[in-house]
C-alpha cells in the first residue's frame, strides 16, 4: 500500500513538473542582453509578413528589422532610407506623365543572413502582393502596377498604367526572395510559408529572434545592419491585451514603452514619472452622415441641417472634458497634414441658437410637442452608432444630450467593431442603418493624402456589396476633383486639389470632426534619446537608449 | 465498467456533431473577419472581395461547415475569381484532425495554437484548482466541526466577501497593492503581468513567481463557494447514524472525520469538480487577459474578437470533448468512492 502511495505521488510530482517545464517552453538559462527594453503592447502580432497584414501593432515593428524604402520623421517628413534620394519629377524618378518610377538602391543594403538586398527583392515582393494565390492583407497599391523591371542590383523601375500619386505609400517592406522563392515555387503560395510567423532574416538593425503566442516576442541586435548599430540590445513586446494592466505594469516599471493609452489614464502615468507623448497619425475621430433621401434620414440630404448638428454640439468641451484637453477638434479631415489643409479651415463654433435658427428656416419644428422637430409627418430622430469604445459611449452620452436641447432626437447604438465594421448587408454601417456614423479615420495611405471611398462608384449595393462609399452620398463634383488628385504627381497640382475637397468637405459637412486621433505613446523614466513619427514610429530606434 | 465507459462514449459522439453544428452556425452570424483586416482603416473594398472568395467565406454556410468537417481536398476551389474553381483543396477536415489554420495568424494550425497555450492554462488553472480544493477541504472541515463558533463566523463572512467580488476586481486591486504600491513603498513586490521578466529569462522560478497573483485572484471567488459546499455536506454526513456508530465503536476524531466522514461528504464535490475540470482548459478568461497570462482563455478572447471561426471552433470543440471525458470520469470516481454505486445490471 505503502508503494503505491508512493508511486501516486511520484505520478503527480511528474506531471506538476512536466506542465511547469512546457509551461517553460524549453527554457534556457542564457546571460540576459545588458539592455533589454520591454515595449508594452495591447494587441498582439496577427502575422509578421507585411504582405498578411495591415494591423499597426505590426506594421510599426518593421523599422526595427524590415526598414521601409523611405520612412518618416517626428514632423511625418519622407528621408530616404533603402535608397538614394526620394524619387522626384526634378530627379528624373518620377517620369513626366507620372507612368513610371525609378528607384536607386543605397550600397551594402544585405539582408541579416549577408545575402544582399536587391531590386529583385523588390520585383518579388510586387509579384507576391498580386499573385491571387497569396490571400494578401491588401493588394493595393501593388496593384495599379503593371511591370518592374531591374536593368540591375541596384535599380528599380515601377511602371503603372496611369499617373500614379499616391507612389510614397510602396515598398512598406520587402520580402527575401532568397527565402521564399523556394517555399512559393514548393507549395505555390506564401499563406503558409513559415517566414510570415518566425521571419528568419530580416535588414533592419534589429533581428527576428522570437515570438510566444500570447505572450511576447523578442528583437536582438542584426549584427549584419549596414546603418549605425543600435544602442539597446534587445526590444521586448510584451503583450498585455488590458489597458489597466497596462498602466500599472508602467508604473511599475514592468514595461518601458505603452501605447493607445486612454486618455483618462494620462494623468496617473504622468505622476508615476511617465512622460505622456503625443504624435499627430493622420487619424481624426469624426462623423460619417449617410446622405442619401432613400437610405439614411431625409433631414441629413439637407446641408443646413447637417451644419446645425455640427453647430449643435460642443466639440470643444468634448476635447476639453472627455479627452482631458490634449486634443483639439480637427477642422480638415487632413487635419495632421497642414500642406494639404490650405488655406486652413475654420471650425463650425458651438452655436445651439443658430443650429436651432437653421433647423427652423430648413422646415424641421416640433409641431406635436414631443420634444423632437418634425417635417411633413417624419420626426428629427437620428441612429448614431459607433463601437464599444468607452471614450465613444462617453461621446455619445454627451451628443445625446446636446442634440435633444436643439430638437434632435438621438437614438444610440453601439456595437463590436467587427460587427459594426462588417460589409453590406451585414454590418450596420455599410448597410445604411446608422444615420451617423463614428470612427477614426484619415488618408488612406496618411501621410499621402489620397482618399477613395467617396467616389459615386464606391456606392456598395446587391450588385456591388463590397463598395466603401458608406455614406451613400454621390456628389459629382467631389468625385472628379477625387479622381483628378489620385492622378497628379506634380505636388502643387495636387495640393490645390486636395484644397478644393477639404473646402468641400466643410462647407457642405459631408464628415465632422470630433478630436484628433493622435498616438499616444507613454515612455518610462529609463529610456532616452526618444522621438516618434505619426508614420514610422520608430524612425530613430537605433539612438534610442535606456539608463 | 468497460462497456458502460464505450457506451457512454459512444453516446458522445452524435452529442459532439450537435453541438459542432450549432456552435458553427453562431459564430459565422457573430461577426465578419474581413471587417478588422484593414488595420485601422476600413478593409478596401477590392480587398474585400477578393479576401472573401479566397478564404471560403463566400461559400453557403452548410458548404463551410461540410469543409471544416471533412475539409475540401476532394474538390476544387476558386482562388483567382475567375469564377473557374481550378485549384485542389488542401484542408482535411476536423474528422481527420484538421481544424484548419487561423484567419488572423495566417497560415498558423489551430491545433498549434492551441497547444501552444494549453500548457499555459494548465499550469495556471491545476495550481489554482490545487489551492481551492486543498485550501476549501481544510476551511471547510474546520468550519463544520466548529458549527456557529466565532472563527466559524468569521471564515464565513471573509469568504462571503470573497465570493461576492468581481474576479477583475479582485486582481486589478491585488496588482495594483501587491506590484505597483508595494514597490513604491520600499517593499519586495510581485510582479504586474507576462510569464517572467525578461532580464532574466524564462525560468522555472520566473514562472512560479509570475504565476503567484493569477493564481490567488482565480482562487479566491472559487475557494469561497467550494468551502461552503464542504462545509454543508460535511455538517449533514456528521449527523448520520454510522459516524454515531463510529463513535460509539471508540474510533478517533481523527479517523472519524478523514476516514469516515470526509469521503463520504466528498460525493458532492466531486460533481462540482468534475463539471469544473473541463473548463480549466477554456482558461480564466478574465485573470488571463488582465495578468497577459498566454492561456486559452486569453486566445479565445483574441480570436473571438477578429471573428477567427478556426479557433475559435477549434477551442470550443475541444471544451465540448472534454466535458464528454470528464463526465465520465466523474462518474467513474463515484463509484469508486462509493461503492454502493454500480452502473452495470
Amino acid at each position: 500500500m505503502k508503494s503505491k502511495s508512493f508511486v501516486f505521488k511520484l505520478v503527480i510530482l511528474a506531471v506538476v513538473a512536466g506542465m511547469l517545464l512546457a509551461g517553460c517552453g524549453g527554457a534556457q538559462e542564457e546571460p540576459a542582453p545588458s539592455k533589454v527594453a520591454t515595449f508594452i503592447w495591447t494587441q498582439e502580432f496577427d502575422t509578421l509578413n507585411p504582405i498578411y497584414t495591415n494591423m499597426w501593432f505590426v506594421t510599426v515593428t518593421h523599422q526595427l528589422w524590415l526598414p521601409w524604402a523611405w520612412e518618416f520623421d517626428e514632423n511625418n517628413e519622407a528621408f530616404p532610407k533603402l535608397v538614394t534620394e526620394l524619387p522626384s519629377t526634378d530627379n528624373g524618378g518620377i517620369s513626366a506623365d507620372g507612368t513610371t518610377l525609378t528607384l536607386h538602391l543605397r550600397d551594402g543594403l544585405v539582408w541579416s543572413d549577408g545575402q544582399p538586398l536587391t531590386s529583385a527583392d523588390f520585383r518579388f515582393t510586387w509579384q507576391m502582393y498580386i499573385d491571387p494565390k497569396n490571400a494578401v492583407a491588401s493588394a493595393y497599391p501593388y496593384d495599379n502596377i503593371t511591370d518592374i523591371e531591374t536593368p540591375d542590383e541596384k535599380t528599380v523601375v515601377v511602371h503603372f498604367a496611369d499617373a500614379f500619386a499616391p507612389w510614397i505609400i510602396l515598398w512598406r517592406g520587402i520580402l527575401p526572395e532568397h527565402v521564399l522563392k523556394p517555399v512559393y515555387d514548393a507549395e505555390g503560395t506564401l499563406d503558409n510559408a513559415d517566414w510570415n510567423l518566425h521571419p528568419t532574416v530580416g535588414y533592419g538593425p534589429y533581428v527576428f529572434a522570437e515570438w510566444e503566442s500570447g505572450s511576447f516576442a523578442r528583437f536582438v541586435v542584426n549584427d549584419n545592419y549596414w546603418g549605425d548599430q543600435p544602442k539597446i540590445g534587445e526590444i521586448f513586446f510584451r503583450f498585455v491585451p488590458d489597458d489597466a494592466s497596462q498602466v500599472a505594469a508602467l508604473q511599475s516599471g514592468d514595461g518601458d514603452l505603452g501605447t493607445f493609452i486612454a486618455y483618462s489614464d494620462v494623468p496617473k502615468l504622468k505622476e508615476s514619472g511617465i512622460s505622456i507623448m503625443v504624435q499627430p497619425s493622420g487619424y481624426n475621430e469624426g462623423w460619417f452622415f449617410v446622405i442619401n433621401e432613400e437610405i439614411g434620414h431625409p433631414a441629413l440630404a439637407d446641408v443646413n441641417v447637417r451644419k446645425a448638428i455640427a453647430m449643435a454640439v460642443d466639440r470643444e468641451a468634448i476635447n476639453r472634458d472627455l479627452l482631458l484637453g490634449l486634443t483639439k477638434v480637427p477642422a480638415s479631415f487632413w487635419d495632421s497634414l497642414p500642406y494639404y489643409n490650405d488655406p486652413p479651415l475654420e471650425n463650425y463654433a458651438y452655436n445651439p441658437d443658430e443650429a436651432g435658427k437653421l433647423l427652423d428656416d430648413a422646415g424641421w419644428i416640433d409641431t406635436n410637442g414631443d420634444g423632437s422637430r418634425d417635417k411633413d409627418g417624419v420626426e428629427l430622430v437620428l441612429t448614431y452608432g459607433t463601437t464599444i469604445r468607452e471614450i465613444r459611449q462617453d461621446t455619445q452620452a454627451v451628443v445625446q444630450q446636446q442634440l435633444a436641447a436643439v430638437g434632435i432626437k438621438v437614438d444610440l447604438q453601439s456595437y463590436d467593431s467587427d460587427l459594426y465594421f462588417s460589409g453590406y448587408g451585414e454590418g450596420p454601417a455599410a448597410s445604411g442603418d446608422v444615420d451617423i456614423m463614428e470612427w477614426s479615420d484619415g488618408p488612406s495611405g496618411f501621410p499621402d493624402p489620397d482618399i477613395y471611398y467617396w467616389l459615386c462608384s464606391e456606392i456598395p449595393s446587391d450588385e456591388y456589396p463590397a463598395g466603401g462609399n458608406w455614406f451613400f452620398l454621390c456628389d459629382e463634383e467631389l468625385d472628379a476633383l477625387i479622381q483628378l488628385q489620385a492622378t497628379q504627381v506634380d505636388a502643387e497640382a495636387r495640393q490645390q486639389t486636395i484644397s478644393q475637397i477639404n473646402q468641400i468637405f466643410h462647407d457642405r459637412v459631408y464628415w465632422l470632426g470630433l478630436w484628433q486621433d493622435p498616438d499616444v505613446w507613454a515612455v518610462g523614466s529609463r529610456l532616452t534619446g526618444v522621438k516618434f513619427s505619426g508614420v514610422t514610429p520608430f524612425f530613430n530606434i537605433t539612438e534610442w537608449d535606456l539608463k | 465498467m468497460t462497456r458502460y465507459i464505450l457506451k457512454r462514449l459512444l453516446q458522445g459522439i452524435p452529442l459532439l456533431f450537435i453541438i459542432s453544428i450549432i456552435l458553427f452556425v453562431l459564430m459565422m452570424n457573430m461577426g465578419d473577419p474581413i471587417s478588422t483586416m484593414g488595420g485601422r482603416s476600413v478593409t478596401r473594398p477590392s480587398d474585400r472581395e477578393r479576401l472573401t472568395r479566397q478564404l471560403g467565406l463566400d461559400q453557403p454556410v452548410y458548404l463551410q461547415y461540410l469543409y471544416w468537417l471533412i475539409g475540401n481536398d476532394w474538390t476544387k476551389v476558386d482562388l483567382d475569381g475567375d469564377g473557374v474553381a481550378e485549384t485542389p483543396g488542401t484542408r482535411r477536415g476536423a474528422l481527420r484532425g484538421d481544424f484548419g489554420t487561423s484567419l488572423v495568424n495566417r497560415g498558423k494550425p489551430v491545433t498549434e495554437i492551441i497547444a501552444e497555450r494549453l500548457p499555459n492554462t494548465l499550469i495556471l488553472m491545476v495550481a489554482a484548482e490545487a489551492m481551492i480544493i486543498l485550501g476549501s477541504l481544510l476551511v471547510g472541515v474546520y468550519s463544520a466541526l466548529r458549527q456557529y463558533s466565532k472563527t466559524d463566523n468569521i471564515l464565513t463572512a471573509l469568504l462571503f466577501v470573497g465570493y461576492s467580488m468581481p474576479i477583475f476586481f479582485i486582481a486589478l486591486i491585488s496588482m495594483y497593492l501587491f506590484a505597483v504600491l508595494f514597490k513604491r513603498w520600499g517593499l519586495p513586490y510581485l510582479p504586474t503581468v507576462g510569464m517572467f521578466d525578461p532580464q532574466v529569462g524564462k525560468t522555472v522560478g520566473q514562472v512560479l513567481w509570475h504565476m503567484v497573483l493569477p493564481v490567488l485572484s482565480i482562487s479566491i471567488i472559487s475557494f469561497a463557494a467550494y468551502s461552503r459546499y464542504i462545509r454543508s455536506t460535511m455538517l449533514e454526513v456528521m449527523s448520520q447514524d454510522y459516524i454515531r456508530t463510529a463513535k460509539s465503536k471508540g474510533l478517533t476524531r481523527r479517523e472519524i472525520i478523514y476516514v469516515h466522514a470526509l469521503k463520504n461528504a466528498s460525493l458532492p464535490i466531486v460533481t462540482v469538480v468534475g463539471l469544473d475540470l473541463p473548463l480549466l482548459l477554456g482558461g480564466a478568461v478574465i485573470t488571463e487577459r488582465i495578468f497577459a497570462w498566454p492561456g486559452m482563455g486569453r486566445l479565445f478572447l483574441d480570436h473571438v474578437s477578429r471573428s477567427d471561426l478556426p479557433v475559435v471552433m477549434g477551442i470550443l470543440m475541444l471544451i465540448a470533448v472534454a466535458v464528454v471525458v470528464f463526465q465520465i470520469i466523474t462518474d467513474i470516481v463515484y463509484a469508486w468512492l462509493d461503492p454502493r454505486i454500480r452502473y452495470e445490471s
